[in-house]
C-alpha cells in the first residue's frame, strides 16, 4: 500500500492524474457547496443574465437561459460520475462471472458465451447503445441500461483470456487434486490473480463511460434536460460557435479534465500492479 | 490386508476428429500399504495419465473412456460417484507437483494455503489450531523459522522451500496415497535430492504409499521399493527396484538405463527411438516376500 501510493505520487504524470481526480471528485460531492448558484441546475431562467461571457460571478459564463455554466459542470460531474460507478457496479460483475465461467468450465458453456460476448463487440458500442435508447425511452435509468450492456463484454474477454491461461497453471490443478470443486477454483484461486487487470481496467473506464454517456447526450439520448450533463450542454453550444465559446468550451474542457485524469490513474495502476504480479 | 492402490487392466482413449486414440494399453499395478512404488517411463509414455485416472480427474473430462478396474482401499473407483472420488482428493489422496513454486497460488500467503488444506481434512479447524498444526507440520520438513514461511507469499520463498512446504501440505491430512508426479524435476539437483531424503522420512514415518512417477532412474534406484517401467503405455518391466536393477530383463529397460548420463563420461550412446524389442512382453520380476 505504501508502495502503491509512492509510486503513483512520485511519477509526476500519475502525480497530475491524481490530482484531477481528486479534483473532480470533490467537486462531485460538494456540487452544492461550491456552486455559486446552485439552483441551476435544475429549470431556472434568468433572462436579465443570459448569455453571458466570462465575468464575476460566472466565471465561466452563463448559458442561453441565464444558468451559470461552472455551476451546472459541477453538477454534471456528480451525475456523470454516478453513472460511470453504476455502470462499472453492474457491467463488471457481470462480465467477470461469464469470462471466469467459459474460461474455466470451457466446452460448450465456453462456446455459447464467448459467441455471445462477440456478437455485443461486434456492434459499435455507440451504435448499440444508441439503438437501445431508441428503442427505449432516453431516460437517465435507459441511458445506464444501454452503456452497462455494451460495457460488460470487454470485462468478460480480459478475465477470459487470463483464465484460460491461468487454468494450466499448477495451483490451479494442485487445488483440483485437494478436492477443490469448480466455485472454489474459479472464485478464491484464479479471480484474485484477475484483480490488477480488472482494477486497473476499471479505473480507465470509469473516463471512457464519462466519454459515451456525454456522447449519448450530445446525440440527445442520453441525460435530458433540465439535468445539466457535459455532452448535452456542448452540443448545445456548439450551434453558437464561435460567438458563444463559453458555452462550449468550458464544459468540454471538463470532459477532458475527468477523462484525461482517469487514464492517466489507470496506467499509473496498471503499472504498479503488473510490477507486483 | 487389501492394497492401497490396485490396478487392473487400466486403457484409456482419447477421441478424437480422425476416430480414438488408445494411450494406455491395459496396465496392471499394485501398491501395497506404505509400500513405495515407482512409475518409471519417457515423455509421452502415459505415467502422469495414470495418475490423474487414479486421482479421478481424468474420468470427469469428455471424450475420455477409460477402461478396467482401479480399486483404491479395496473401492472400486468406477462405482463411486463424481461427488465420492472429489472427498478422496485432498484427505485420502494427495499429490505433489514438478514445479513447487507454480503449483501455490501467488496471491495468497502461504499460510492461508496451508490453512485451506487442512480444513479438508478437518473443517471445523481454528485459525489458531491451522497456525500451530501448520508450524509442527513444517518443523517436520526441517522448516524452523515457520512464521516467517507461514507469512511470505510463494514467490518470496526459494524452489526447495516451496517444494518442502508442498511435502507438508501434502501430507498433512496423513493420506493414505501420496501420487508424486516428476516431484522437483523443476529444482536443481542438489535441492532435488535433499527434498526427496526429506520426503522419504516422512512418508516412512507415516507409512504413506507413495506412486512415484519419474523418467530419473538415479532417483528411483534411491526412492522406491519397487518399479514399474512402462512404454507406449504398456508396463514391460516390474519388480524390486534391487531386481530390476540388477538384472533388467526387458530390452527397453536396458536402453532406459544405458540412457542415464555417468560421471565417468563416455557420452549417451546411440539408441533407437522405436524398435521390435521395445514391444516384447513384459517381464515380471518375482515379488519380493511380503
Amino acid at each position: 500500500m505504501k508502495r502503491t501510493l509512492f509510486i503513483l505520487l512520485s511519477n509526476p504524470l500519475s502525480l497530475l492524474g491524481v490530482i484531477l481526480v481528486a479534483l473532480v471528485v470533490l467537486c462531485a460531492i460538494f456540487a452544492n457547496v461550491i456552486a455559486p448558484f446552485p439552483s441551476h441546475a435544475g429549470a431556472v431562467v434568468d433572462f436579465v443574465n443570459f448569455n453571458k461571457p466570462p465575468q464575476w460571478p460566472s466565471i465561466m459564463g452563463t448559458d442561453l437561459v441565464g444558468r451559470d455554466i461552472f455551476s451546472r459542470i459541477l453538477f454534471a460531474y456528480r451525475i456523470s460520475l454516478v453513472l460511470g460507478v453504476v455502470v462499472l457496479s453492474i457491467a463488471v460483475p457481470v462480465g467477470v462471472v461469464i469470462g471466469l465461467a467459459a474460461g474455466y468450465l470451457g466446452g460448450w458453456i465456453e462456446y455459447c458465451l464467448m459467441r455471445l460476448t462477440d456478437v455485443f463487440l461486434s456492434v459499435p458500442p455507440l451504435v448499440l447503445a444508441m439503438s437501445i435508447m431508441g428503442v427505449l425511452e432516453p431516460t437517465l435509468l435507459n441511458g445506464m441500461l444501454a452503456v452497462t450492456a455494451m460495457w460488460w463484454p470487454w470485462y468478460t474477454r480480459v478475465v477470459y483470456n487470463i483464465t484460460r491461461s491461468e487454468r494450466e497453471e499448477g495451483y490451479v490443478l494442485a487445488a483440483e487434486v485437494i478436492g477443490a470443486g469448480p466455485a472454489h477454483v474459479m472464485f478464491r484461486e484464479i479471480l484474485p490473480n484477475c484483480v490488477p487487470a480488472i482494477v486497473t481496467k476499471m479505473t480507465l473506464d470509469l473516463g471512457f463511460v464519462i466519454l459515451i454517456v456525454s456522447s449519448l447526450s450530445f446525440l440527445g439520448l442520453g441525460v435530458q434536460p433540465p439535468t445539466p450533463d457535459l455532452g448535452s450542454m456542448v452540443a448545445e453550444g456548439a450551434r453558437y460557435l464561435p460567438d458563444s465559446w463559453w458555452l462550449t468550451v468550458f464544459p468540454a474542457l471538463a470532459i477532458l479534465v475527468a477523462v484525461f485524469g482517469f487514464n492517466l490513474v489507470g496506467d499509473a495502476l496498471r503499472e504498479i500492479l503488473g510490477a507486483e504480479q | 490386508m487389501t492394497d492401497t492402490l490396485n490396478i487392473r487392466d487400466l486403457t484409456l482413449d482419447f477421441k478424437g476428429h480422425s476416430g480414438t486414440a488408445r494411450v494406455l494399453h491395459g496396465i496392471s499395478l499394485r501398491i501395497g500399504r506404505g509400500e513405495r512404488v515407482a512409475l518409471v517411463g519417457e515423455s509421452g509414455s502415459g505415467k502422469s495419465v495414470t495418475a490423474r485416472i487414479v486421482l479421478g480427474l481424468l474420468q470427469e473430462l469428455r471424450g475420455v473412456r477409460v477402461g478396467g478396474t482401479v480399486e483404491f482401499d479395496g473401492r472400486d473407483l468406477a462405482s463411486l460417484t463424481r461427488r465420492q472420488r472429489a472427498a478422496l482428493r485432498g484427505t485420502a489422496m494427495s499429490m505433489i507437483f514438478q514445479d513447487p513454486t507454480s503449483s501455490l497460488n501467488p496471491v495468497y500467503p502461504i499460510g492461508t494455503q496451508f490453512t485451506e488444506v487442512l480444513r479438508r481434512g478437518e473443517p471445523g479447524i481454528s485459525e489458531r489450531d491451522a497456525a500451530l498444526r501448520a508450524a509442527t507440520l513444517l518443523n517436520d520438513v526441517s522448516i524452523r523459522d515457520s512464521g516467517r514461511v507461514l507469512g511470505s507469499y510463494p514467490f518470496q520463498l526459494s524452489g526447495g522451500m516451496n517444494q518442502r512446504v508442498m511435502i507438508a501440505m501434502a501430507l498433512a491430512n496423513e493420506p493414505a496415497l501420496l501420487i508424486a508426479d516428476e516431484p522437483g524435476t523443476a529444482l536443481d539437483v542438489t535441492v532435488q535430492a535433499q527434498t526427496l531424503g526429506l520426503m522419504r522420512d516422512m512418508v516412512a514415518a507415516h507409512q504413506t504409499s507413495v506412486l512415484f512417477i519419474s523418467h530419473n532412474l538415479g532417483v528411483v534406484r534411491e526412492f522406491a521399493d519397487r518399479i514399474y517401467v512402462i512404454y507406449k503405455g504398456r508396463i514391460v518391466e516390474s519388480g524390486t527396484t534391487r531386481a530390476v536393477f540388477d538384472a533388467p530383463g526387458h530390452a527397453y529397460t536396458r536402453a532406459l538405463m544405458a540412457a542415464v548420463p555417468r560421471l565417468t563420461g563416455g557420452g549417451i550412446p546411440e539408441i533407437d527411438d522405436a524398435s521390435a524389442d521395445f514391444l516384447a512382453p513384459a517381464v515380471l520380476h518375482a515379488e519380493a516376500a511380503p
